[in-house]
């Protein structure tokens, strides 16, 4: 609460939004999803691309946290507190996305008592909830320092930190509908791009706590797990790279079709700005020693890969959903009125676009909102408490 | 077993629309939804033709639930509300539908639709056929082969209602039925077969 408590008008703010999230999150649930900006055609909008997004975030935190563990790196052992933190709320986050986008919230309970085993959202649900627990396992034994079953959680954290994003990589993934999904290199990418988002935010946040003297940590580390974060940017790049080889090389129809859809249609803003600022950019900063001792660069290269990422999500869940598979005019009805101001003939279209509603923005900006408060009380809690304990501790190695 | 279809001609299919309408009316669809569609093939503008002039060509397609042996949106339903029944069409238990939309982002033919708000009318009033169920407000809805009057040994109403008599009814797997001669003498094709989705609807020229 310390956090919280310091820093009065960033809390406040923070409150403020969450507040306002609810009310317009409120006004869907009356509304019903009609109050976004997904219809028919592109049934999935903003809330799953965050959905998306902060798996990954979370992702790469425990990865770090718990192959450090696994792999004896002592210097990365530093880290795993925030890196569990953080990891921890954003699997929450991530979870409350998938909630507030569906439409009968009040039937969830069905997914209890007859579950499909053949839907992959299924076992989505299952693994996340496993990664949550094997979260606050970690979170509890980091705290009680208890070395051993910290070593012991870690080697069940790093498998299902993996899975967690395949297996929402195969959501997508598994749909043979959707030509810019249906690719078995989905899953590694999905991976790589949790590694490398959820490294840059694990720097943000490790160079905020250390500006607010909640948490130390020595340029050298953050300079070492900025190489790391170089190496997992040019690995989702290469990852990417063959992806799109594949679907260029053949010159069959709908690969064309997404091709140019993602290089000059609606979505192609996303695609450059993710792979010019997204990857090239911090990758050609952080290739450099020299700049990896500058935490400037680390988190400005950090920032633009946590967007860039954020990017690709955004065209790799929407590009697929402008051209309908069976393609003839009048095309899709909207379904969605309220949001299209469309009736009648108007509300058919042959392509189908999507632009998030007010309501949408302001439901996810609630969400961060009670994630950044959320991360402050965490951190006050479990980091704060026990400042000076640590910050010794660290001295030993960082001199060793 | 049961596989119950719908055989569609193209060379008799006009673009009408009289099949989309009669379904909407028959099933109760609320404003801004629609369970049958009938498009201008590969064109961008309604009754449009594809080709370059002299060499036109103009085909309708009408498109709803291709009822799926292999169904994509059955697979990803995480309850279950989307099931295949005993007479091979596929169906949607409202109770069960959480509104995820897996399955809209599944079907390769786009045949779902969602009651992203508290369905309107603009009758004001429920004017299906009594026997089809109200949706409520968050759920996934799509073409039922009309179970409720197949149930009761009637045609589907887009076969009832065609005016150019484009569309048969039968069980496949009844190698007697005029949709299984059809299928076989006039070598009907499904819609996007690469997909492997093996639907029961045809179509044929």
């Amino acid at each position: 609460m310390e956090l919280l408590k310091r820093n009065k008008a960033l809390t406040g703010v923070l409150a403020v939004l969450v507040v306002v999230g609810v009310g317009c999150y409120i006004a869907q649930l009356v509304g019903g999803l009609a109050m976004t900006g997904m219809n028919n055609g592109t049934s999935w909008g903003l809330y799953i691309t965050c959905f998306m997004f902060f798996v990954g975030l979370s992702a790469g935190g425990l990865i770090v946290a718990s192959s450090a563990s696994i792999f004896h790196i002592k210097k990365f052992k530093q880290v795993a507190m925030p890196a569990v933190i953080l990891s921890t709320v954003c699997i929450c986050i991530a979870g409350l996305f998938v909630l507030i986008d569906l439409g009968g919230l009040y039937r969830v309970w069905r997914i209890l008592t007859g579950p499909n085993p053949t839907s992959p959202l299924i076992w989505d649900i299952c693994v996340i909830t496993c990664y949550l627990v094997i979260n606050i396992f970690y979170l509890h034994f980091m705290r009680k320092g208890n070395d051993h079953a910290v070593s012991i959680v870690s080697r069940f954290a790093l498998p299902v930190a993996i899975l967690v994003h395949s297996v929402t990589a195969w959501i997508f993934g598994l749909e043979n509908a959707k030509e810019g999904w249906y690719t078995a290199i989905l899953a590694p990418i999905f991976v790589a791009s949790a590694l490398d988002s959820g490294l840059a935010l694990l720097l943000l946040a490790l160079t905020g706590l250390r500006r607010k003297g909640i948490f130390e940590v020595s340029q050298d580390l953050i300079a070492s797990l900025a190489g790391l974060l170089a190496t997992c940017v040019a690995v989702d790049a290469f990852f990417i790279g063959c992806e799109l080889l594949t679907t260029a090389y053949p010159g069959t129809e709908a690969g064309v079709l997404i091709l140019s859809e993602l290089t000059a249609g609606p979505t192609a803003p996303f695609f450059w700005i993710e792979i010019l600022c997204g990857l090239v950019l911090p990758f050609c900063i952080l290739v450099f020693a020299k700049n990896r001792q500058n935490s400037v660069l680390v988190c400005v290269a950090s920032g633009l890969i946590v967007l860039g990422v954020f990017f690709k999500r955004i065209w790799l869940l929407f590009t697929s959903f402008i051209t309908p598979d069976v393609y003839g005019a009048p095309g899709l009805i909207s379904g969605s009125s309220v949001a299209r101001h469309a009736q009648g003939v108007d509300s058919f279209a042959v392509i189908s676009s999507y632009a998030p509603t007010a309501i949408e923005i302001f439901v996810v900006l609630g969400v961060l909102a009670l994630g950044f408060l959320a991360f402050m009380a965490l951190t006050g809690w479990l980091i704060g408490a026990g400042k000076n304990a640590t910050a010794t501790e660290q001295a030993a190695p960082a001199t060793a | 077993m049961t596989r119950l279809a719908i055989v569609i001609s193209k060379d008799r299919c006009v673009g009408c629309h009289t099949c989309a309408l009669s379904c909407k009316m028959q099933n109760n669809i609320p404003e801004g939804l629609m369970w049958n569609r009938v498009l201008t093939e590969g064109c961008d503008v309604t009754d449009g033709a594809q080709g370059t002039y002299p060499n036109l060509t103009r085909t309708y397609l009408p498109v709803a639930c291709q009822h799926c042996q292999n169904a994509a949106c059955q697979r990803v339903c995480p309850t279950g509300a989307t099931y295949k029944d005993d007479k091979g069409r596929v169906e949607i238990d409202y109770d069960k539908c959480i509104g995820c939309r897996m399955c809209m982002a599944a079907c390769p033919y786009n045949a779902r639709v969602f009651n992203w708000s508290e369905p309107e009318r603009l009758t004001q009033a429920n004017y299906g056929d009594a026997r089809v169920p109200v949706r409520p407000k968050g759920v996934v809805e799509k073409c039922t082969l009309c179970k409720e009057r197949t149930d009761d040994g009637e045609k589907p109403m887009c076969v009832i209602c065609c005016p150019g008599h484009a569309r048969f009814y039968g069980d496949l797997d009844d190698p007697e039925s005029d949709v299984a001669k059809l299928v076989r003498d006039k070598h009907a094709t499904a819609l996007l077969e690469e997909m492997g989705t093996q639907p029961s609807v045809h179509y044929f020229e």
